[in-house]
């Protein structure tokens, strides 16, 4: 008894210094935050007047936001299969070790290393409408038309999200590469008796065993997905118009460049409901998932 | 119990040296910000008074580029020797943004350059009052004017800036063209150009700015040209004139360009860079831009012939009209822990050698009365827009939200060119970002 | 028949393996070869080998970029931020991990809270915390906004996870053995987490080295700024020129790049080894 005292004491002194930055830096800022969400505060405005859901009645008539929030869910979504899809594809055809594919996964998995400013900045050059584009100048080497990859309303959105699944798909299939290798791999010989091919094995093994790095690479390209922020920033502005904006630019942009700071923090809290709810849903069925392969 | 011994030294060893890594990493970090700021004295500048000697560090927040200021900076290091400007550049599409979060947190720079935004600072009391500062009566009215808020002066006018249309020479030699004198001139100028296999205009219509301050340049020719129009900014201001009702027509005339297939949707996935390239290499024979350019075209391409002249409008009686004012313009915080030396900053800016130096880098005309500036042979084509006083920007000359709403008007303007809205849906939106603006100023 | 089966195979996956390595490397090579063109080139044949290979564009990014302060700065900051995260996340995520207590596991929700919001939308609180410590303008302050806002939750998330595979009996005998909790988290548990360890370190090396908008926000003085800044620093919207701009990227990431081809192995390795058991 007296050591598990002693034992909470200790345990207690030890989370303490990553509870109470995290407490002081992050919590606290937010609940701020939140509270100022229902007042009028602006930069431009001394006075703090309490106005109650205002400003989110506000946030839900203008369809700049609702088009934003679209925008960014759309993004989440196919980001994440895509990046995902893709990976386990790599993953699963590069999992031998051998010098070339090691090669292969070393280069895969470099463009993570740069900063996405700088992967913005660089596809803003391969994709351009200017003649010289180097994207457009290897289409029309083949004989193809330019593209307006950036300019085009109607694919500006899934022209920064190729950018993004560039540079983050290595990073995805490296986690999986990963995963693969501590399946053991007397079930695919087994599975080989049995007369499976190749993607029967993929199936009923690869994937269900794949549960722990599926999981986190869904949360985790769901979320980021979601807070896109940099690479539109760079490489589109959220333009043409407002094609490519999203919750977060359209967050800094409507909120605090314009001083509406009030209005700003209202944004935040829908987009953390959004989020919140988001990544339950897909706990849940992951864990549904997980449930289904003990079973 | 001597393994017991040693295994406990050796994990407090272990944490002591893990927290010891971190705590001499803090130190030394701290050590070497004192150590830096020793030399060059800042920790005795934040007393607040700084001695004869002693130098004082000044931050000046500004959206031009260091490069846009060189040789006014280096000659304020110059003559100043006990103020080290720090020099912070943020660019546009930050800016407010930034200096929101500083100003509001107490955490202004000393100097900051504005625009548009003055009128909302100085009425939330962020800005130093100028009004009884003797320099401030160098300055002529027509600066001082955006930066008046209730009959006080809140910030000094650096240079104008406008801009105009710059056009390659070489090309409209070659091919027998001349500067354009009426809308439909122009519009028939690309034609001709096109025919020729020649690239009429680039647009870096990536950025929202080029196509809102083309359509605005027809907007001073066909509308603020009036008289009777005078007092619309005004109105704008109070929510009580509304773009949609007055500027449609002026900007139906500017829609002809679109219509005609002189803008075109390619523009818009072209940066400004990359249109600055187009025209500095020769491709296309225009471009929309002004003054901060013509160093980096000339770096570009040394040999490049070009000059600029106004957007012309309906009538060919009357030059046309640039897109322009009093430039942006430095204020005070009210907060600063040096508010003198700022003082003398903006008192030693207000000087003829300074307005030079300024110019130097950024080519526009200067607000202290009695400097007059040469401006270049590339703006012959604009003397008679000059003269008769054809620059205009209703944006920071007058209104409240001008940022705001011209950047949203911008934005509607690239839906405009994409075919998903027409200019008056455009000119609506707009208005609708200024009332909600106006609402929570209330 | 099988063998021609054989032959059809090993040269699918030689073309797989070829397309996969231009796609990722393409983008890469052109950004490299673009630093020693001029404009004219670059447009003439984006792809083509520079006539001539000069350093001077590089010459003048260093110099532009106040290149040696700012490579400090980025180390500075970098380096002890993630000896702050490792040490606080460490502890956090044994004590979350081990203890059956209720107070333990809310404050594990608490932090995960920090996932999902980016910190940005409480960035004028946190600015005024963060002036009222007196802490603007300071590498600390950006270091504290690194380590708390941005990646302490993924970093406990990372960690807890993995700590749960851990088996207790070294521990529970080690405690037997009189070793205090603490003592016993820093002799037997941390020289076990390893693995994760280094993938924090290395996921957070990542994020920190490459974020921009912190130092932005909270670095002013230019002898303080980041490389990413002084980039930004030097392309104003209004002065560009991408043959000078193209060589200050790749000295951003240079010391990056360097470290992750150095390192690759581990790198590869390492953020395998957290996310899995997780």
């Amino acid at each position: 008894m007296i050591m598990d005292k002693r034992k909470n004491r200790t345990y207690f002194l030890m989370i303490l210094p990553a509870f109470i930055g995290f407490i002081i830096l992050f919590i606290v800022p937010a609940i701020m935050s939140f509270g100022y969400s229902l007042t009028n505060w602006s930069v431009y405005n001394a006075d703090i007047d309490f106005i109650g859901f205002r400003n989110f009645q506000k946030l839900f008539q203008d369809a700049k936001t609702v088009a934003a929030i679209q925008h960014s869910v759309v993004y989440a979504i196919l980001i994440t299969i895509i990046q995902n899809v893709l990976s386990i594809i790599l993953a699963v055809l590069l999992n031998r070790n051998s010098k070339v594919t090691n090669f292969v996964k070393g280069i895969t998995f470099l463009p993570a290393v740069l900063s996405i400013m700088v992967v913005g900045y660089l596809f803003q050059y391969i994709m351009t409408s200017a003649d010289g584009g180097l994207l457009n100048s290897i289409i029309q080497f083949f004989g193809g038309q330019p593209v307006n990859w950036l300019g085009d309303s109607n694919i500006a959105l899934y022209s920064v999200l190729a950018t993004q699944v560039w540079q983050w798909t290595g990073y995805t299939m490296v986690i999986y590469v990963a995963n693969l290798k501590s399946i053991d791999s007397s079930l695919y010989e087994a599975a080989q008796i049995d007369g499976a091919n190749g993607i029967q094995r993929f199936f009923r093994i690869t994937l269900p065993l794949l549960y722990p790095a599926t999981s986190f690479n869904l949360l985790m390209s769901l979320i980021g997905g979601m807070k896109m922020f940099d690479a539109v920033f760079v490489m589109t502005k959220g333009g043409p118009g407002y094609a490519t904006e999203t919750i977060m630019t359209t967050l800094i942009r409507e909120g605090f460049n314009t001083g509406k700071t009030a209005y700003a923090c209202a944004f935040a809290v829908v987009f953390f409901v959004i989020v919140f709810v988001f990544s339950k849903v897909v706990t849940y069925f992951l864990d549904k998932w997980e449930g289904a392969i003990q079973a | 119990m001597k393994k017991k011994i040693i295994a406990t030294l050796l994990c407090a060893c272990m944490a002591a040296t893990a927290f010891a890594g971190c705590g001499s990493e803090e130190t030394t970090d701290q050590n070497t910000d004192a150590g830096t700021s020793a030399a060059d004295g800042t920790e005795v500048s934040d007393a607040g008074t700084a001695e004869d000697g002693e130098v004082v560090k000044l931050r000046m927040m500004a959206y031009n580029a260091e490069s846009s200021r060189a040789s006014y900076l280096k000659y304020l290091d110059e003559q100043l020797p006990n103020i080290e400007i720090e020099f912070e550049f943020v660019s546009q599409d930050n800016f407010d943004n930034v200096l929101n979060a500083q100003l509001q947190a107490g955490e202004g720079p000393d100097i900051m350059e504005l625009g548009g935004q003055t009128r909302l600072l100085a009425n939330a009391g962020y800005l130093l009052d100028l009004s009884d500062q003797e320099f401030i009566t160098r300055y002529a009215d027509a600066g001082i004017q955006p930066y008046t808020v209730d009959g006080k002066i809140y910030a000094a006018p650096l240079q104008s800036w406008y801009e105009g249309i710059f056009y390659n020479k070489t090309i409209f030699e070659e091919n027998n063209l001349t500067v354009p004198k009426t809308w439909d001139e122009f519009i028939q100028l690309h034609k001709t150009l096109e025919e020729k296999g020649i690239k009429p205009q680039t647009m870096g219509a990536q950025s929202y700015e080029p196509m809102m301050k083309q359509s605005i340049a027809l907007v001073n020719n066909e509308f603020y040209s009036d008289e009777a129009n005078k007092d619309f900014d005004e109105k704008f201001n109070k929510g009580e004139a509304s773009l949609a009702e007055s500027w449609l027509p002026a900007v139906q005339e500017w829609y002809k360009i679109i219509e005609e297939g002189c803008l075109t949707q390619d523009m818009l996935g072209l940066s400004y860079d990359q249109a600055l390239d187009e025209f500095a290499t020769g491709k296309a024979a225009m471009w929309q831009c002004g003054p901060w350019a013509v160093e980096t075209i000339k770096e570009k391409n040394p040999d490049l012939d070009f000059g600029m002249f106004p957007i012309p409008g309906v009538d060919a009686d009357e030059p046309g009209w640039l897109v322009g004012g009093p430039g942006s313009a430095f204020a005070i915080n009210a907060d600063s822990e040096h508010i003198e030396e700022a003082l003398a900053v903006l008192e030693l800016t207000a000087t003829e050698e300074a307005q030079q130096e300024l110019v130097k880098d950024n080519a526009g005309s200067s607000f202290v009365e009695g400097v007059e500036v040469d401006l270049g042979e590339i703006y012959t084509d604009c003397e008679e827009a000059f003269a008769a006083g054809h620059v205009y920007a209703p944006w920071t000359a007058v209104w409240t939200n001008g940022n705001a709403v011209t950047e949203g008007y911008g934005k509607s303007l690239q839906e405009v060119l994409s075919g998903t809205k027409t200019v008056e849906e455009a000119l609506a939106d707009a208005d609708e970002i200024n009332k909600g603006l106006l609402e929570t100023l209330e | 028949m099988m063998k021609c089966k054989n032959i059809a195979k090993k040269t699918g996956y030689g073309i797989f393996l070829a397309i996969v390595s231009v796609i990722m490397l393409l983008p890469i090579y052109y950004l490299l070869v673009t630093t020693f063109k001029t404009p004219a080139e670059a447009v003439a044949s984006p792809l083509g080998l520079p006539t001539h290979f000069t350093f001077d564009n590089y010459i003048k990014a260093i110099d532009a970029m106040n290149y040696g302060q700012a490579l400090k700065n980025n180390l500075i900051i970098t380096v002890t931020s993630v000896i702050f995260l490792v040490v606080f996340a460490s502890m956090a995520s044994y004590v979350i991990a081990r203890s059956k207590q209720k107070m333990f596991k809310v404050m594990y929700s608490v932090f995960l809270v920090g996932l999902i919001i980016p910190f940005q939308v409480s960035i004028i609180p946190l600015y005024k915390i963060i002036a009222g410590a007196n802490l603007m303008n300071t590498h600390l302050g950006v270091i504290l906004v690194n380590v708390f806002c941005i990646n302490l939750p993924l970093s406990i998330f990372l960690m807890r996870g993995f700590i749960n595979t851990v088996p207790q009996e070294l521990e529970e005998a080690a405690l037997i053995d009189g070793c205090g909790t603490f003592q016993c988290f820093w002799r037997i548990i941390f020289p076990l987490l390893k693995p994760i360890v280094s993938t924090v370190a290395i996921l957070d090396t990542l994020a920190i080295w490459n974020d921009f908008m912190t130092p932005l926000l909270f670095l002013q003085s230019s002898e303080k700024q980041v490389l990413l800044q002084q980039v930004y620093r030097n392309v104003g919207p209004f002065s560009t020129d991408w043959t000078s701009f193209f060589p200050m990227l790749v000295m951003a990431t240079l010391p990056l790049v360097i470290f992750y081809i150095v390192m690759q192995k581990q790198i590869i390795e390492g953020v395998v080894a957290g996310a899995v058991k997780g």
